[in-house]
């Protein structure tokens, strides 16, 4: 196996080329038989998703194939609107929700901060101890957010979980940067923009990814908030076609079982275009680069 | 003393003659109807809009509808019970319905029912679906359709395979079991059939049988009302013990697939278009044309047999329908019940609205082709689906297969036209064949013990039928586990609730 | 490391000087504070209910832990808390583990490309609703010739009978937890994967320089700028462990219950089967109880953790 350095700006190890050999045999083809136990379930629903007839068991390819189950899930009119909802409300509540995660977490790595060990644990707290569903809807209602698209971006948008995590790559930050931001004349809100967002491209974008994740698969907040089927998300419209069984079956379109497939698939696709994107930003040294750059 | 004694009779007769104009009196017509409904009702992408227009146009009444999602229905019921936001008629399953009744969330339509047009229409046919709704001789909901419940499909090719006919008993039916699972039915050579699969040896919900009514036959394993009005378990009555012999002699043959006890329902409808097994127990009337169109999907033959109950089971179990039911904070019940409840079966235009739709939205008598098929001037038909192309619609709320009432003598009824006929006959099947199953009411100690009762009732029976366990050890299981005293403590407290 | 920013003592100067040179703090704090307040801690009223009857008909009737006593009168209440810790912890180590060991030898991959096709494909899992993902295994797991994993098995001579996998209980815990594996492996090394590119490309190669082999180097650098993150995951998610549901209430079935019945499903059933309307009282007390349990769990580690690494997570 030859080195495959296709990247040349990453850095390389010095290693000597015998060791690195057996372990990139190894290591690759460890990963060969992992990613094969990936995809084997996964090949099941791509197949079926693709195959007229409807079967039971494990199928290398189609039996009959076509494209029936993604033309009915694609020219389904009513996906339209929700698409656009849910591309609103995923982009509106991953920027909240990043907002709000960085904010709090750039206040909790003061750890001289007056107030700051209140501040965590008033955090905390929220993660552990919840009030419920309909004490929430109650204040929801109150809100005036009930059937409103603000319902399903601002309750999310505060996820302590991701806070904390955020919290911990901005302690990754070498404390002489913020000393020489401070000596610079940096207000915290400089130092916030200017230091500590660009110093955090891996974790803005993991922790984005995983706000935008729960956003456009978000189901619960809007079964329990939303009542009109106008705001309904893309994930809403799938889950009723996969779920719409009781649905008369197609007259010579494609059968039910297709189309759930396919519409299992349509669901994933979104994350599959988007992941290789926020790829570079898990690139080693991606941090340290924006900062000499 | 005569003069107030008259004066007395006087105001009698005054406050009577008061009483009986005003009952005699219209009943005052609501302005607004806020409704909350399920799915069973089109959504907002099939029409919904129109829906209410023409209901509007029919009634000068202002409708307003909350439809939740499917999955989130009751969550979002009690939402806006809890805030006090009661809309003024809820459709209700039949928990809910029990429960809800006995809180006092219910008006009493008992009467406003018995002086109902709808009753007195000579149309309706639903007294003992009725009868059933009835908790201590009141009525508090009110359902268009019936319950609905599974008949058994067999596939016609297969029997001809097999060169056998319909079984019409038991024995002749593990016949047939036995000869899908052995004979080679679906002709490829290979071994791999069964006789009969369904998702799970017995129902998550009342009537809990369903699914293998073959096996199970009389016994029931859910509480059940004896002649004489006294409660028992039926999971521990001796005709269990028979059930159960059935059901682990046909599992240990391989006539029952081996995987039902992790069967989903779409796994087994998988498998049945797939030629996996034969004999398939599953819902009556559309989902007869259903399977039929999968299979045939799938290259296969689809013409399917609905078995008539054979002589053991005598007849299939019908549902306690959900059920419309007008709330006791509505300002104006009687006028709610009397232009919402009362005209959904008018034989006419609003039962027209109630089970086909509006026409030009969802049916149509126009000259015009509808997927590849060609209809004439004046020839009634559904239209295409607006959210599902490719599909068209069969029906709105009320399915014309199980709509408790006809139209009325003159006007067209298109049920000739819309249903399948293969629908149709499973549905006719299942009309005459079936039994309705009855609520059971809720008591302190069914809520405390219930679960766990079941739990353990649905492994012993699994673990029966699987072979891991005889019929005596599984007694001696509930009898340890404490299954016996809960399911005594229930029966007691159900029978102290009869008396 | 870069642990070298963790209270720093500056704590000499007088409250009124930080609080003055941390005042923009607060103010960026403010709506982190609304957001908590308002979808927080004003829902949090309703705890009260856990010490009530309420049917949400009828005004709440105040109760005592009456709730409580009967959540824990429950026939199998304790063998559903045991199952859902066993299952819920056992899974939480394996997930994460199983990320952490992907993430470390992703990171040692060369070819970039390899690299992140391998990642794109093990994340895709985790998109798959549990509903499918049961289906899928059901069927790759089960005893007939569908059952792809039998099918292998005994092909490879391995067993002689095939196995019901999701249908035995001496099983199910098992495959439950190749299922979780499967599904979350992928998912969860994506925070590891950030936290490695945010270590300093320099201390490896001084690394280099000083003679460090691969393993070395990943034992004694990698790992050591990874523990942060590791800790503060597994204690964030220890919060989480009595509300598994989903993925145990779609994998169960009767005969497997004894093993596989978690307290949130228990309470599923015990409402479902009740024959009548849920009483909120009751669910709010089971979800504080859940919520004590969990505080117990983040309280323990989160002391742990300040004993042996000097740190807790928030």
């Amino acid at each position: 196996m030859t080195v495959q350095n296709t990247t040349p700006h990453t850095p390389v190890l010095n290693k000597p080329k015998s060791t690195f050999k057996l372990f990139n045999l190894v290591n690759g083809l460890v990963f060969f038989v992992f990613c094969l136990f990936i995809i084997i379930p996964l090949w099941k629903v791509l197949v079926d998703s693709f195959d007229l007839s409807t079967g039971y068991g494990m199928k290398l390819w189609p039996k009959r194939f076509g494209l029936a189950g993604y033309t009915s899930v694609f020219t389904n009119k009513s996906l339209y609107t929700p698409l656009i909802n849910s591309v609103i409300t995923t982009v509106a509540g991953t920027f909240m929700g990043l907002l709000l995660s960085t904010l709090g977490a750039y206040v909790l790595i003061q750890f001289d901060m007056p107030g700051r060990n209140f501040f965590a644990n008033f955090l905390l707290f929220t993660m552990i101890f919840e009030g419920g569903m309909i004490p929430t809807y109650l204040v929801m209602k109150d809100m005036h957010l009930v059937n409103t698209l603000w319902a399903v971006i601002l309750l999310p948008a505060i996820n302590v979980y991701n806070l904390v995590l955020m919290r911990n790559f901005f302690e990754g930050i070498p404390q002489s940067l913020f000393e020489s931001a401070e000596l610079d004349g940096c207000t915290p809100m400089q130092t916030f923009y200017k230091i500590v967002l660009p110093l955090s491209k891996a974790a803005l974008a993991s922790i984005g990814l995983m706000f935008a994740v729960a956003y456009w698969n978000d189901y619960t907040n809007y079964k329990l908030y939303i009542t009109k089927e106008t705001m309904y998300n893309f994930q809403m419209k799938l889950r009723s076609i996969m779920m719409g069984s009781d649905l008369p079956a197609a007259n010579g379109g494609a059968a039910e079982n297709t189309v759930q497939n396919a519409a299992v698939i349509v669901a994933i696709l979104p994350f599959m275009v988007l992941y290789p994107f926020l790829q570079k930003y898990f690139v080693k040294g991606v941090n340290i680069g924006a900062v000499k750059g | 003393m005569k003069k107030l004694l008259s004066l007395m009779l006087v105001l009698a007769m005054t406050f009577t003659m008061v009483t009986v104009v005003a009952s005699a009196e219209e009943v005052a017509k609501p302005e607004k109807i806020t409704i909350l409904a399920d799915t069973t009702i089109f959504s907002a992408n099939n029409g919904r809009d129109e829906m209410e227009a023409r209901w509007e146009e029919l009634t000068g009444i202002e409708l307003e509808i909350i439809q939740p999602d499917h999955d989130a229905y009751y969550d979002v019921m009690q939402q806006h019970i809890a805030s006090g936001e009661w809309p003024d008629v809820m459709i209700l399953s039949s928990t809910y319905y029990s429960s809800y009744a006995a809180e006092g969330v219910l008006w009493d339509m008992t009467e406003a029912w018995e002086n109902s047009e709808t009753k007195a229409s000579g149309r309706f046919s639903g007294d003992v679906v009725f009868d059933g709704l009835k908790i201590d001789g009141s009525l508090y909901g009110f359902s268009a359709t019936r319950g609905n419940g599974c008949v058994t499909y067999v596939k016609q090719a297969w029997l001809d395979a097999v060169d056998m006919t319909a079984p019409t008993n038991f024995e002749e039916y593990v016949a047939m079991l036995d000869a899908f699972t052995k004979n080679d039915p679906d002709g490829d050579g290979v071994a791999d059939t069964f006789g009969v699969s369904a998702a799970g040896f017995i129902g998550a919900e009342a009537p809990f049988v369903n699914y293998l009514p073959e096996f199970y036959q009389d016994a029931y394993p859910f509480f059940v009302a004896q002649e004489d009005g006294t409660w028992v378990d039926g999971f521990t009555q001796p005709n269990m013990e028979a059930a159960l012999a059935r059901l682990s002699d046909a599992y240990a043959a391989g006539y029952i697939d081996p995987t039902t006890l992790t069967n989903g329902t779409g796994d087994c409808r998988n498998k049945f278009y797939d030629d996996g097994f034969g004999a398939f127990t599953y819902w009556a009337g559309t989902w007869a044309t259903n399977l039929k169109t999968n299979l045939e999907a799938n290259e296969l033959p689809g013409d399917l047999v609905a078995l008539a109950p054979i002589a053991e089971v005598g007849a299939y179990y019908d549902r306690v329908p959900p059920v419309w039911a007008i709330t006791s904070q509505c300002e104006n019940p009687e006028g709610v019940f009397k232009y919402f409840i009362d005209t959904m079966l008018d034989g006419n235009e609003m039962q027209m609205l109630w089970t086909y739709g509006v026409e030009d939205v969802h049916y149509s008598f126009k000259a015009e082709t509808i997927l590849e098929k060609e209809y004439a001037e004046g020839q009634f038909h559904m239209l295409e689906n607006l959210e599902k192309e490719g599909t068209a619609y069969t029906k709105h709320h009320i399915d014309p297969m199980l709509s408790l009432a006809t139209f009325a003598e003159g006007v067209y009824d298109p049920k000739a036209d819309s249903v399948k006929p293969e629908a149709a006959a499973a549905a006719q099947l299942f009309n005459e064949s079936s039994k309705l199953a009855t609520i059971v009411p809720t008591t302190e100690d069914m809520t405390m013990y219930n679960g766990d009762l079941t739990t353990l009732k649905n492994e012993l029976v699994a673990k029966v039928t699987m072979g891991e366990m005889t019929y005596a050890d599984a007694m001696a299981k509930f009898e340890a586990d404490g299954g016996k005293a809960w399911s005594d403590a229930i029966v007691a407290s159900l029978n102290a609730l009869a008396e | 490391m870069n642990n070298n920013n963790v209270a720093q003592p500056l704590r000499k100067a007088p409250l009124k000087v930080r609080f003055e040179k941390y005042k923009w703090f607060y103010i960026m704090f403010l709506p982190v504070m609304a957001f908590l307040i308002i979808f927080h801690y004003l829902p949090m009223f309703g705890i009260r209910f856990a010490f009530t009857k309420y049917n949400l008909i009828k005004a709440p009737v105040f109760v005592g832990f009456d709730q409580f006593r009967r959540l824990f009168s429950m026939p199998n209440f304790w063998s559903a808390f045991y199952n859902t810790l066993e299952l819920s912890i056992v899974k939480l180590l394996l997930n994460t583990g199983m990320a952490i060991i992907a993430s470390l030898f992703l990171n040692e991959m060369i070819s970039e490309r390899t690299k992140k096709l391998t990642q794109t494909i093990i994340y895709l899992p985790h998109f798959m609703s549990w509903v499918v993902t049961a289906s899928v295994f059901q069927m790759l797991f089960s005893p007939t010739s569908a059952g792809l994993v039998n099918q292998m098995l005994l092909k490879m001579g391995v067993i002689d009978k095939s196995i019901y996998f999701l249908g035995d209980s001496a099983w199910w815990r098992t495959t439950y937890y190749i299922i979780n594996v499967w599904r979350e492996t992928g998912w969860g090394t994506i925070i590891f994967m950030a936290t490695l590119a945010g270590i300093d490309p320099g201390i490896y190669e001084a690394g280099s320089i000083d003679g460090a082999t691969r393993m070395q180097k990943m034992w004694y650098i990698t790992i050591p700028s990874i523990a942060n993150t590791i800790l503060t995951v597994l204690i964030l998610n220890l919060a989480k462990v009595m509300n598994l549901f989903e993925s145990a209430f779609v994998l169960q079935n009767d005969a497997v219950m004894g093993t596989s019945q978690v307290l949130q499903t228990y309470v599923y059933y015990q409402t479902f089967n009740s024959g009548g309307i849920p009483d909120y009282g009751y669910t709010t007390a089971i979800g504080l109880f859940r919520s004590i349990v969990g505080m117990f769990l983040v309280l323990a580690c989160n002391f742990a953790s300040k004993k042996v690494r000097g740190r807790s997570i928030v």
